[in-house]
C-alpha cells in the first residue's frame, strides 16, 4: 500500500499536478492513514467476523448438504431394502398361497378318489346283496317247486300205485337191503 | 355228580351181569333186579332207569322193526333177519310195521341204525337234492 502511495507522491511531485489541483500531500496521507486505521477496524470488527460467520454457515450448508446427501443415500438404500423386503414377502405369499392351492387340490383329490372307492363299495355291495336275494329267491322257488313237485307226487302214488306194484317194490327193496 | 357216575358205573356192571354169551338173559335179569331190591343202592331210581336203557338199547339190537307199505310176505322178513343176524352176528328178529306213508318199499331199524329203500325216502332225497 505504502508503495504504491509513494509511487503515487512521487508522480504527482514530478508531473506537478498536484499542484494545479490544490492537493496538499500531508491530507492526502492522513486521509490514508486514517481509510487504513478504519479499514483496519473494519477488517477486524466487521468484516473478519462476517467472513467467519460466512464460512461457519458455509460449513453448515456444506454440512447439512452432505447430510442431506447421506440422508438421500441412507433413503435409497432403505427405499430399495423396503423393496426388496416387499419383493421377499410378496414371493412368500405366493409361495404360501401356491402351497394352499396345492394343498387344497390334494385334499379335493384325496376327498373326490375317497368318495369314488365309497360309492364303488356301496355299489359292488347293492350288486352282492341283488346276487344274494336273487339267488335266495331263487332257492326258494326251487325249493317250492320241488316241494309241489314230490307233493303231487306222492298223491299220484297214493292213487295210482296199486298192492301189485307195491310188493313188487319191497321185493326190490329187500333185495337191496338184503345186500348191505 | 360223583353219585351219578357211580352209578352209572354200577349199572354198566349190572347190565354185563345180565348177559350170556352176549344175549341178556331173563334169569340173570331177574337176578339182578333181585339184588337192587336186597341192597336197596343209592339212587335207585336213576339206577333202576339206566339199567332199563341199557337192556333195552340191547333188546332194540337183537330187533328188526321193519316199517313197510303195501304187503310183506314172511319170506321177506325172513330174508332180512338173516341178512341182519349176518350183518351184526347176533341173533336179530325182524317184526313188521306198516306205514302207508312210505308208498312203497322198506324201512328197517336195528337199534340206532336205519336202512331205508323207500319211495318216500327217494322223493326226500330227490326235494333235498333241488
Amino acid at each position: 500500500m505504502l508503495p504504491l502511495l509513494f509511487a503515487v507522491t512521487e508522480a504527482a511531485h514530478e508531473a506537478g499536478v498536484a499542484e494545479k489541483f490544490g492537493l496538499e500531500w500531508k491530507f492526502v496521507v492522513l486521509q490514508v492513514i486514517s481509510f487504513l486505521i478504519l479499514f483496519g477496524v473494519l477488517y477486524k470488527f466487521g468484516i473478519k467476523p462476517t467472513i467467519a460467520t460466512m464460512e461457519e454457515r458455509n460449513k453448515k450448508i456444506e454440512s447439512g448438504l452432505k447430510n442431506a446427501e447421506e440422508t438421500q443415500v441412507r433413503l435409497a438404500a432403505a427405499a430399495q431394502e423396503s423393496a426388496a423386503l416387499i419383493k421377499q414377502a410378496q414371493q412368500d405369499a405366493q409361495k404360501v398361497v401356491d402351497e394352499a392351492r396345492k394343498t387344497a387340490k390334494e385334499f379335493a383329490d384325496r376327498q373326490n378318489a375317497e368318495a369314488t372307492a365309497r360309492a364303488a363299495d356301496t355299489l359292488a355291495k347293492a350288486q352282492q346283496a341283488i346276487e344274494l336275494e336273487h339267488k335266495k329267491m331263487l332257492n326258494e322257488a326251487r325249493g317250492e317247486i320241488a316241494r309241489l313237485v314230490v307233493k303231487t307226487t306222492e298223491q299220484v302214488l297214493a292213487k295210482k300205485l296199486t298192492d301189485t306194484d307195491r310188493a313188487a317194490y319191497n321185493d326190490a327193496a329187500t333185495k337191496e337191503l338184503t345186500t348191505i | 355228580m360223583a353219585g351219578d357216575k357211580k352209578t352209572k358205573q354200577l349199572a354198566k356192571q349190572l347190565f354185563k351181569l345180565s348177559l350170556v354169551n352176549g344175549q341178556v338173559s331173563a334169569e340173570q335179569v331177574a337176578g339182578v333186579l333181585g339184588y337192587i331190591e336186597k341192597s336197596a343202592p343209592r339212587h335207585p331210581l336213576a339206577l333202576l332207569k339206566l339199567y332199563h336203557r341199557a337192556i333195552a338199547t340191547e333188546f332194540a339190537k337183537s330187533r328188526a322193526i321193519v316199517e313197510h307199505a303195501g304187503p310183506i310176505s314172511d319170506s321177506t322178513l325172513k330174508l332180512i333177519e338173516g341178512a341182519m343176524t349176518k350183518k351184526y352176528a347176533r341173533p336179530v328178529t325182524a317184526s313188521a310195521q306198516p306205514n302207508p306213508k312210505l308208498f312203497a318199499g322198506l324201512r328197517v331199524r336195528v337199534g340206532s341204525d336205519l336202512y331205508e329203500s323207500t319211495v318216500s325216502g327217494q322223493l326226500a332225497n330227490l326235494s333235498n337234492a333241488v
